[in-house]
């Protein structure tokens, strides 16, 4: 006969909301009223620009985070990957094939990363700082320092792009979205991301090759770089080899903020796009503000600081009640 | 019982056939040599007197840095924000003495500045209990940003002939701020060898939980030794700032990767407990040589980042084969 | 093939006559220990089989032998009456064989369902994306089967120890196990939900589960038990049917002598003054309400089953673990505080696991030597490495630590020699009361009675010294006296005259 274990039954326990969201709903309300400027329509589309292609990075950075890792290249990636597609389509390539060279650089960076952390097991601060290095250098060489343009006007054209009244660039960024949710949880590569995160051993335990899994983590964060060229080439229609270094200090931090853990297995990508949205807003109204770039990154490393100290409050509490 | 999922396999060991430490050393001195002989092979300009004072006061200024990295990575931390610590201790510093200030008003800044830098990271490892990476990595946005502020876009240069002297001036025949790094080599040497705080930091970069239950205080250790890599940016910024004769915010950056080179090819590794600040003299001498030759070469400036970049990894690479370590299945 | 001489007797066999599984003299060996030697068992299919033994008596080799952790060194494994070779965890689990560790392995933030089935994620056929309806409908039909009312949506992080347990039964269960080992079940579980447990493990029984299960309580072993297995250093004493066996009886067998020689304590302190006093020591680690006294001059015992919180108590008393409740005094003085300022009091902890925490391995003797008197050999704070070699080699001699080189490598020492360094880093310091965790915990015989020997000489000086240890052996002839420890709390406190193992045993297991 039927047995319960405990007195109560088990259920789902709501989890906590992340504190990102009564933070940014406030910056968003804040900005929205006392900012100069902020309101209008124009500057509304240009923040959704804004973060498309910071929410590109964000989306596998939250992966390679619950996996208890970090991607402090993928900024520099990022450049590499433009200036491979500019280099591309000044060559008088297509589109497509641009695409597919830039992709390809991404993910080999992805699958180096990926090799040195998981086979190696170094630790990620030190290996993709080394891999930053590498691309930054690459982007430097390949374009003696300088921009490369010249690249025709097929992909402004793409970038400019309205598909039914969606700019092209949100559309691409909401797609790296969906598809990092069915990633995440419609396959057994996202279910494998929180036990390398959460109980690494009892993947292995499973039988299944941790190995691998962990290193396509980094690689699918290489793909996204390489995708999320396109944005960024389009953009400005041009690629500068150094442009995008510093953006996966956005991207890391939009993670964090989010909610997501650097230590248990435990993500939450509407957490890391909230993240994302924060952060624009922040740094779109810091500009309106006339506030400097510099003092932005100031605020957002403490910002930072802050919510992993929260984070890590609430943790202890949490196992306390437990 | 020992978790059963995975079985934990410890991978050979190779060991240095040369006695320990001493051989370690003996190495990379050996590979100096190597990389100088080739060096004058491929260049007559490698062996005039002027270019090798230049290497030996390239290395000084990335020694400098990386000497108080070392010291971290000892006791079994990490800081990545020594180079932007020394961006905004020379920014500061080149303020105060282009304000009129006195020149040792202007150093005095810089190693305060420096010092309170590493003491924050130190109050983030002990107090907060954040991973060092994170902790520094926060730090050297923060740090960056605020020099950038602090600058606002503007470079400062000209400062008086005095100052500069100590980046630029020869004592007998000399570079000044070799004889810097012999004299931190010294005092880092006596300190981490003649001290019982070195023995303790040794200790606590081997083992954490042994050195704590040995009755080490660890914490107080660790923000000891926070602070005095905070210093030494800070002492490192002032060399900088005598040698290139001007401040702007992006003056620290290139440092980075390097100084991070250094130590680790200098044997030091990177789990804490092992190496010593000699292996980052040679360390530092290995780059310098290695940006010198690139230079000799020339090789492209923009060709560093990516060199520097590969070295890195192979160092750290090295430093895994060398010392073995776990290795998990799957 | 169903009965063999080593079979122990008597009759009362499960219903079918192969054995669904039989160890045939079975031997593990590691470096200077045979864990498993020479040993036969078999599994019937519908019976729980209890596993008995001391610590490190061979229990979790053999289990591991059984799940492919560990390869056999010699000895053959029949299923059904075939032969066939565990290898890995995969063919153990090809065969049916499922475990539930006490250390759990599920992953925190993925949900029941997600956990149950980690790494054969059922998916659908065309878009091969995780079909999570048949995953939460099949776990759905797990849980349900073993009677469990749980959420399969509800995170493994949520739940407690007792119910990850159960989720982790549920788990092997949907992976068709056919044999399920279970270490030590209800370590964690309060006597309500032990009882589930139970209820839970007759239905499996009921359905042709053939179950081991290890234990230490007693009362499960009547309680639950079909058959009972000793195990003694390694070997396999006896098998018989619940029913037939005693509690004396099996505490006999699982106790005796080991082959070999017995250390025979040789000098004795004078008894002097209290130098520890402990009372209702509580922590968050299990210890519960704690008291205990060690005397100048003696060697006082701390017995007691893995688990029941003797290493706690010593972590407590030497402030590594934050204590809740109660007081530790040294010497007439409360004392607070970490590591630093207790071991500033004289107290000394030889840490049960060394590798770990009492060395650094990466070091040298020597740095290990002197790690913890480094203040008091250079007060001004300056360290004279010529002095330090002096010292350390004075140590050596005087420990006899082989080979007597201060500047090699701590981890290229065998174990005994590393563990003399662990006790030879507190004699420079002075310490007059030491607590031992398993000091001679994968020592050799020879290398033992060297420890015993400075142990002695330590008290024979006035040290108090406390000893943890979990052979039996050493408790009776080495101690003065010994407390016993059941379940974080004394079970009771022996003196020299009622010193034995028997008793100790007795106190250790659960009677109720």
């Amino acid at each position: 006969m039927p047995v319960s274990a405990s007195s109560r039954s088990v259920e789902r326990l709501a989890r906590p909301l992340p504190a990102i969201l009564p933070i940014g709903l406030l910056l968003v309300a804040g900005a929205f009223f006392a900012v100069n400027g902020f309101a209008s329509a124009r500057n509304l589309a240009n923040l959704g620009l804004q973060a498309s292609i910071l929410l590109m990075l964000a989306m596998p950075m939250t992966l390679i985070i619950m996996s208890e890792g970090l991607d402090l290249s993928a900024g520099a990636v990022l450049s590499l990957c433009s200036v491979v597609m500019a280099e591309s389509l000044a060559g008088g390539h297509g589109i497509a094939s641009a695409l597919a060279a830039s992709i390809a650089v991404g993910l080999a960076f992805g699958v180096a990363n990926g090799a040195m952390v998981s086979l190696l097991a170094l630790p990620p601060f030190v290996v993709t700082l080394g891999t930053l290095g590498i691309a930054e250098g690459a982007s430097l060489v390949l374009t003696e320092g300088n921009a490369v343009s010249g690249l025709g006007s097929g992909i402004a054209t793409l970038y400019a792009l309205d598909v039914f009244g969606v700019p092209f660039p949100l559309l691409v960024a909401l797609a790296t979205w969906l598809a990092t949710y069915l990633l995440l949880h419609y396959t057994r590569f996202g279910t494998y991301v929180f036990a390398i995160g959460g109980n690494r051993d009892a993947l292995v335990l499973a039988g299944a090759p941790a190995w691998a899994y962990h290193i396509a983590i980094y690689a699918f964060g290489g793909l996204v770089s390489g995708v999320a060229a396109l944005l960024l080439t389009g953009r400005m229609n041009a690629a500068h080899p150094t442009v995008a270094i510093g953006m996966e200090f956005d991207a890391i931090a939009a993670v964090v903020l989010g909610g997501t853990s650097f230590e248990r297995g435990d993500g939450r990508l509407l957490g890391t796009v909230l993240g994302v949205a924060t952060i624009t807003v922040l740094r779109n109204a810091l500009d309106l503000l006339g506030v400097e770039s510099s003092l932005q990154v100031v605020s957002i490393g403490a910002l930072i600081l802050l919510v992993i100290v929260i984070d890590s409050l609430r943790k202890s509490r949490r196992v306390q009640t437990a | 019982m020992m978790s059963g999922a995975a079985a934990v396999r410890l991978r050979g060991q190779w060991r240095h056939r040369l006695a320990g430490d001493a051989g370690a050393l003996a190495l990379r001195a050996a590979l100096i040599l190597l990389i100088g002989f080739l060096l004058a092979l491929a260049s007559d300009a490698f062996l005039s007197t002027a270019n090798v004072l230049n290497v030996l006061r390239q290395a000084s200024l990335i020694f400098l840095l990386a000497a108080g990295l070392t010291l971290v990575i000892l006791c079994g931390g990490f800081d990545l924000s020594v180079a932007a610590n020394l961006t905004l201790s020379a920014c500061l510093a080149a303020g105060v003495i282009k304000s009129g200030l006195p020149p040792w008003l202007g150093v005095a800044t810089a190693l305060a500045c420096g010092t309170a830098a590493g003491a924050v990271n130190g109050l983030a490892v002990t107090l907060l209990r954040l991973p060092p990476f994170l902790a520094t990595y926060a730090m050297l946005w923060i740090l960056q940003g605020l020099a950038f502020h602090y600058m606002g876009g503007q470079e400062i240069f000209g400062f008086p002939p005095g100052f500069r002297a100590l980046g630029t001036g020869f004592l007998f025949g000399v570079p000044v701020p070799v004889y810097l790094m012999a004299a931190v080599l010294v005092a880092a040497t006596v300190f981490l060898r003649a001290t019982n705080f070195g023995q303790e930091i040794y200790a606590i970069g081997a083992n954490p939980e042994a050195a704590r239950l040995s009755g080490i205080p660890v914490r107080r250790r660790q923000m000891l030794v926070y602070m005095l890599s905070g210093l030494m940016s800070g002492l490192a910024a002032v060399v900088f700032l005598a040698r290139v004769n001007a401040a702007d915010s992006g003056m620290g950056e290139p440092l980075l990767l390097p100084v991070i080179a250094a130590v680790l090819i200098g044997g030091t590794s990177l789990f804490g407990g092992v190496g010593s600040v000699m292996g980052t003299v040679l360390g530092a001498i290995i780059l310098a040589l290695v940006i010198n030759g690139m230079n000799l070469l020339d090789i492209r400036a923009q060709w560093q980042p990516l060199v520097v970049g590969v070295v890195l990894l192979a160092a750290v690479m090295v430093d895994l084969v060398g010392r073995g370590r776990r290795e998990r299945i799957g | 093939m169903t009965r063999d001489a080593n079979d122990g007797g008597g009759s009362g066999q499960p219903a079918s006559p192969v054995p669904l599984l039989a160890l045939r003299n079975v031997s593990k060996t590691f470096p200077g220990v045979r864990a498993l030697d020479d040993v036969s068992l078999e599994l019937h299919a519908g019976e729980v089989h209890m596993l008995l033994g001391e610590n490190g008596a061979g229990k979790s080799t053999l289990i591991k032998v059984l799940y492919g952790a560990y390869r056999a060194d010699a000895g053959t494994i029949l299923y059904e009456g075939k032969r066939v070779d565990i290898a890995r965890p995969a063919d153990a689990r090809r065969l049916g064989i499922a475990v539930i560790f006490q250390e759990f392995s599920l992953v925190p933030f993925l949900d029941l369902a997600q956990n149950i089935f980690l790494g054969r994620e059922p998916r659908r056929l065309l878009t091969r994306l995780i079909d999570h309806a048949r995953m939460h409908r099949e776990a759905r039909a797990v849980l349900d089967e073993l009677g469990l009312d749980y959420d399969t949506r509800a995170l493994a992080v949520d739940l407690g120890i007792a119910q990850q347990q159960m989720v982790e039964i549920a788990k092997a269960l949907s992976q068709r196990a056919r044999i399920l080992v279970m270490d030590e079940p209800t370590a964690a579980l309060s006597e309500r939900e032990s009882n589930a447990l139970f209820a839970l493990i007759r239905q499996l029984r009921a359905s042709g589960v053939a179950i081991v299960y290890i234990s230490h309580r007693m009362q499960e072993v009547f309680e639950l038990g079909d058959r009972v297995t000793v195990l003694r250093d390694g070997r396999r004493v006896a098998t018989l049917p619940a029913g037939e066996a005693t509690p004396d009886q099996l505490i006999g067998m699982m106790v005796g002598r080991a082959v070999g020689a017995v250390y025979k304590r040789r000098r004795y302190g004078t008894v002097g003054k209290i130098v520890l006093d402990v009372r209702g020591l509580t922590t968050a680690t299990g210890v519960r309400d704690v008291d205990l006294n060690v005397r100048e001059g003696e060697i006082v015992g701390l017995s007691g089953l893995i688990g029941a919180g003797r290493t706690e108590v010593a972590r407590a008393i030497f402030g590594a673990d934050a204590i809740v409740a109660g007081e530790v005094q040294i010497s007439g003085a409360v004392v607070e505080g970490g590591p630093e300022q207790i071991v500033a009091r004289g107290v000394a902890l030889i840490p049960e696991n060394r590798k770990l925490e009492g060395l650094a391995l990466k070091r040298s003797v020597q740095d290990n030597l002197l790690v913890a008197s480094l203040w008091k050999l250079f007060p001004r704070g300056w360290y004279r490495a010529g002095a330090a070699y002096r010292h350390a080699r004075a140590l050596i001699d005087r420990l006899r630590v082989t080979p007597p080189a201060p500047r090699r490598l701590a981890r290229v020492l065998s174990g005994g020699n590393q563990q003399k360094v662990v006790i030879g880093k507190w004699l420079a310091a002075g310490c007059r009361l030491f607590l031992f965790d398993e000091p001679t915990r994968g020592i050799d015989v020879g290398a033992k009675s060297e420890i015993f020997a400075l142990i002695e000489g330590l008290v024979e000086h006035g040290a108090a010294v406390l000893l943890i240890s979990s052979e039996l052996t050493e408790i009776v002839h080495v101690c003065d006296r010994a407390y016993v420890m059941r379940a974080g709390r004394i079970g009771g406190e022996l003196d020299r005259a009622e010193l034995s193992e028997e008793n100790i045993l007795r106190l250790a297991m659960h009677e109720r």
